[in-house]
């Protein structure tokens, strides 16, 4: 595994299979998930494919695997899905232990 | 003015504007502020390792070239914009459906 996608696993694992604690019915909007998500790739992803185009940032071919889109690396495009998914389980998570405070 | 720092001032512009105009009032909301501590700590140990050991490599001649610890502070208006519009969009999409 390449150290970005280890570091990608490593942030996404905990969300992911908290993201199914029934209480917090987080795949009951799963619509709105896929559309956030969507937009932020969407987004995100034109900025970076611009700023990487235009040499403000570059990717240690040593850290990461050799399949790119576009012209980013695997791992980079995957990281505009698994950090947003993070951000909005995470924010679920607080408004799910709010309510139950109040 | 370098161009990752304009660019990376004008995301945090957007995100606000986008809070603005979909309604969701994120900054008066309590959630919002203890959702941006934590996402802070995790942010910190994230890019603090891609930037620390140097999977991502920053050109001097786009930013400003302040860090705190390995990272850029432009990558922390990256990264308010990026989880501000995800809570967002999210919201946003929650409350239309």
């Amino acid at each position: 595994m390449s150290e970005y996608m280890t570091v990608l696993v490593l942030s996404g694992a905990v969300p992911l299979v908290c993201s199914f604690y029934p209480p917090l019915r987080f795949y009951a909007h799963y619509k709105s998930l896929l559309y956030s998500i969507g937009l932020i790739v969407a987004i995100f992803g034109t900025w970076d494919i611009f700023a990487t185009w235009r040499g403000h940032w570059h990717f240690n071919p040593q850290s990461v695997w050799k399949a790119t889109i576009v012209n980013l690396p695997l791992e980079e495009v995957l990281f505009f899905f698994v950090i947003p998914f993070c951000c909005i389980f995470t924010w679920e998570a607080i408004v799910h232990i709010k309510d139950k405070l109040s | 003015m370098k161009e990752y720092t304009l660019l990376a001032a004008f995301s945090v512009v957007a995100a606000l504007l986008a809070n603005r105009l979909l309604k969701t009032a994120l900054l008066r909301k309590v959630e919002y502020y203890v959702f941006l501590a934590i996402i802070l700590c995790f942010k910190l140990a994230v890019n603090g390792y891609l930037t620390g050991k140097g999977v991502v490599l920053y050109n001097e001649r786009f930013f400003l070239g302040i860090r705190l610890g390995s990272i850029p502070v432009e990558d922390f208006m990256f990264g308010f914009s990026m989880v501000t519009m995800s809570i967002v969009f999210w919201e946003y999409f929650k409350k239309k459906t």
